[in-house]
Formats: structure tokens, sequence, C-alpha cells
């Protein structure tokens, strides 16, 4: 009894933990009343999404989609390629090579956008083609990652068979290597989505207040109003796509890893 | 010769990265003002130097217990994880959509909760008296999101690196009578430690570099050094920009100076940042 109790106990304070922050913002996207001290909503509803669609959550939605699909198409096939000269052994220099590449985790990101903030007001580059680049660098870590573990599960010796059985080098790498490595590119891709998805600070820095996301809508909407319904919905509404995108990366066979092996 | 394939992403990190931060220290020095001809000054640094050092001891406060909370609750969750049975595989779940939730999102919900009209107060102190943990004199609430988090991240990763072999260690600690308490000391965390490092380096880095949870979490004075360049960036006088900059520089000095002990202190921790960011796949 005791040890099917403490069994029990891990698990229940691990959801208690995980689960416990998201409550509030669960129960107040359906509050059409919610006066303190209830314990519970006093009159249940959809105002915060009423007010919410009003502020533009569509659009923002919309933006942060178009944002976040175009980091991921950007850092993935830089990510691919220095991915595979990294699994593969090809780089010279590998460990300079990966310090530069993971250089961007260790920089604050509010940093970089704020100093190239002054270079975009003096180049005729549009800001929102700054916000993708800063985000696709930022991305750039995670995307590599991911193509490196790929391409270092892959077997050199699958290449190899393929061009003794007559394959052209670049027929080995469309029809054998590239398959190979493809569940580990889906989420290099997702995971650089990721990042586009859910950045605030260089999207509000460089985008100077005209590219409104869905983060940037719930920011100034969390730091201006005092309207808990419409703030709970744009955050739910800012936090369900990306759950869904890696709750299904997650359920691939390979799990976040992607990789061949 | 053909050029190396690495060449394209090290050129755009080098590029994005290194002109961001060139142009961070060239507008502090008022080498690159927005208005005017460019003049070398120490005036941003002079304007800066009063609050650089409270703002570091409070992006400090902010990044180091975050850290030491996220390692506890990730090894304590990979812990969870790693046991057989159906409530791991909710927990499993669980982790990776609190993983996937952006920061800002994870604020604002951690502010309902935590904040004088949240959930907390009406459940444990309907009649007043809840403490100030939301913009308060000590970053409970901050502390509380990023650790949320970031633990689902250190899980992930610790889980990853030691999967494959962690079943068949903790069946031989059992059958030597090791218990779970016994078990998650002696033989997962001692396993899981340049992971652990790895993650935990990530985490602080960002502790100290997050501007929206300590913006919307944190109290008003002092604040943390992105807090108070992003404050002195959107400032309507545009001498504050050399001011504004010194404190950006100050943060990204801070997280590479720190980043850089870890990895000189902890190798394991350099070796395994890269697997780190590749691995995150969770093995029961």
């Amino acid at each position: 009894m005791t040890r099917r109790l403490s069994a029990g106990l891990a698990p229940g304070l691990a959801l208690v933990w995980l689960l416990l922050p998201a409550v509030p913002v669960l129960l107040w996207v359906g509050a059409e009343r919610w006066s303190f001290p209830g314990v519970l909503p006093q009159e249940w509803g959809v105002r915060g999404w009423r007010e919410a669609l009003d502020d533009g959550l569509l659009a923002g939605l919309g933006r942060s989609l178009a944002l976040a699909l175009a980091v991921a198409a950007l850092a993935t096939p830089l990510g691919a390629m220095a991915g595979r000269a990294l699994g593969r052994r090809l780089a010279r220099r590998p460990r300079l090579v990966v310090s530069v590449l993971l250089l961007p985790l260790l920089l604050p990101p509010f940093a970089v956008a704020m100093g190239l903030d002054v270079v975009v007001l003096r180049l005729p580059v549009p800001a929102v083609v700054a916000v993708v680049a800063v985000l696709a660098v930022l991305a750039l870590p995670y995307a590599t990652a991911a193509a490196t573990a790929g391409y270092a599960r892959c077997p050199e010796a699958l290449e190899e068979q393929a061009r003794a059985l007559g394959a052209t080098p670049r027929q080995a790498r469309r029809l054998v290597v590239r398959p190979a490595v493809r569940p580990s590119l889906v989420v290099a891709f997702w995971l650089a989505f990721l990042v586009g998805w859910s950045d605030y600070v260089v999207t509000l820095l460089l985008g100077g207040g005209r590219l409104v996301t869905a983060p940037v809508l719930l920011g100034s909407t969390a730091g201006g109003t005092g309207n808990e319904a419409a703030v709970a919905a744009l955050a739910l509404a800012t936090a369900v796509p990306p759950v869904l995108v890696l709750l299904a990366v997650a359920a691939r066979p390979r799990g976040l890893s992607g990789g061949t092996g | 010769m053909r050029p190396s394939p690495v060449l394209p992403g090290v050129v755009a990190v080098v590029a994005v990265a290194g002109t961001g931060m060139g142009a961070v220290v060239l507008t502090s020095f008022g080498l690159m003002p927005l208005v005017g001809e460019p003049s070398a000054s120490l005036d941003g640094w002079r304007a800066a130097a009063p609050e650089l050092g409270v703002a570091a001891r409070e992006s400090l406060l902010v990044a180091l217990p975050a850290t030491a909370l996220a390692l506890l609750a990730g090894l304590l969750l990979a812990g969870v994880v790693l046991t057989p049975g159906r409530g791991a595989r909710v927990v499993r779940t669980l982790v990776v959509v609190v993983l996937a939730v952006p920061h800002l999102a994870g604020a604002v919900s951690v502010g309902l909760l935590l904040g004088d009209g949240g959930l907390g107060a009406r459940v444990l102190a309907p009649d007043g008296g809840w403490p100030a943990l939301v913009g308060g004199p000590l970053p409970v609430a901050t502390w509380l999101e990023l650790a949320w988090k970031e633990s689902a991240f250190v899980a992930l990763v610790v889980v990853a690196s030691v999967g494959p072999g962690h079943r068949g260690r903790s069946e031989v600690a059992a059958s030597l009578g090791a218990g779970p308490l016994r078990r998650w000391t002696r033989v997962l965390v001692p396993s899981a430690l340049p992971a652990a490092g790895a993650s935990g380096l990530v985490v602080l880095v960002y502790g100290i570099g997050t501007y929206e949870v300590a913006w919307l979490l944190g109290r008003s004075y002092p604040e943390p050094l992105p807090v108070l360049a992003f404050r002195l960036f959107g400032s309507i006088d545009l001498g504050d920009r050399p001011a504004a900059a010194a404190a950006a520089a100050t943060g990204s000095a801070l997280a590479l100076g720190l980043a850089l002990c870890v990895l000189v202190a902890v190798p394991a921790a350099a070796r395994a940042l890269g697997p780190a960011l590749a691995g995150q796949e969770v093995r029961r």
C-alpha cells in the first residue's frame, strides 16, 4: 500500500508542477465574469475570445504562421548543409564551426536585435526581412543539431552501396541519403518554426511595432489593460499551435530526435 | 575548390550576430548615432553606469535561482519519465506541451496564478495578506515561470542522453536494494550530469537575456539588464540610445562570460551541448 502510494506520488507531483501554472489561463478563457475572491468564474462565457478577435487575433496568428514558416524555410537548408558536414565529419576545424553555430544560443536576442535596428534603419532592408534573418540565425543551432544527429546516424555505407550499384553521387544522395535523413530534417524544420512562432522581443524591436504577430499582440495586451479574459484567450491562442506542432513531431516513430537508426 | 557546406550557416551567424553585437558596441561609444555625426564618447556608459551594477545583480538574481530550480525540477521530471508506467507516459506528453508553450504565454498564466488577484490569492488568501510574488522584492514569479518552462527542456535533454542505458542500470540498482530516491541520486543524476550541465548553461544564458518574462512579472526597480536596455531604447530622448546599447552590451558580456566559465569549468557540458540540442528524443 505504502509502496503503491509512493509510486503514484512522484507522477502526481510532476503533474501538479506541469499543469498548475496553466490552470489560470484555462479558467480565464471561459470566464464572462470572475470577481475576486471567487475561486471559479461567477459566469461562464466567451467574452475573452470576442475581445481577442476584436483586437486582431486572427490576423496576428496569420502573421505568426507566415513568419515562423519563413524562418523555418531559411534555417532548415542552412542547418541541413552544416549538419551534413558535421555529421559526416567533412568539416574542417569542426570545433570552431560548432562554436560559431552555437553562438546564437549564448547571445541575448534583444542585444543582437537592438544593434541591428540601427543598421536596418540605414539600409534599404524591409524590417520583416531583418526579423526573419535574425530569427533564422537564432534557430540555426537547433536546426543544425537536429540535422547533424540525422546525418551521423545515417551510415555512409548506404551511400557507398548505392554508388557500387551504379548510382551517380547525386542519385545516391537523392534516392538513398535524403530519405534516410528526412525525419531529422523535418524535426529541424519544426524546431526552427517554434523559434519563429514564439519570438516576441526580436519581432517587437526590429518590426518597429508594425509586424503585429500573435506574441506581439499578447505582449501589448498583457502589458496594457487589465482585461484578464482577453489576455488569457490571446495566451491560449498563441500557445496552442506550437503545442500541436511539437506533439505531432514527438508522436513520430523517433520522437523529437528524428533520424534513421 | 568547392566551398565548404558549413559556410552559409557560419556566414549567416557571423553576419547577423556579428553585425548586431558590433552595432551595439559602436552605438554605446557614440560611433553609430541614430541622427547626427559619429563622435567617440563614453557618455552612454557614463549615463548607464549608476544602473549597470544594480541591473547586472538583478539579472543574476533572476537567472541563477531559476536555473537551479529548473535543473532540480527537470531532473525530477526525467526520473518520473524514465520510470515505466502509465503516469510516465502522461508526464512525458505534458513535458512536451510545456516545452512548446511560448515564454510570454507562460508568463501571462503565472501572473494570473501568483498576482494580487490571481488564482493563488483567491484560493489561499481570499481575505488579503497574499505576498507580493509578482513585482515584489524577490522575483518569485519570474523564477517560477523560467523554472517551469525550462524544466521541461532539461528533462527532455536528460532523458535523451541517459535513455538507452538507464533502464538496465536502474534495474541493477533496484536488484541491489536501491529504492526510488537512491536510484535517482546514485544512478540517474550522475549519468545525467553532462547533459544537465549543457542544458543548464542554455537556461542560464536565457535567464540573463530574457526580456518579456522579467518585464511582465518582475518589479519596476531595479530592473534586470534586458528590461533596463529596452526601457532606455524606447525613450523619447534619442540621447538615451547609447546608454541602452551600453546596458545591452553589458548583458551580452555577462551571458558570454558566464557561459565561458561554465564551459571551461565543466568540459563535459561543452561536449554535450550539441547532442543536447539535437537529441531531445523521449525514450522510455
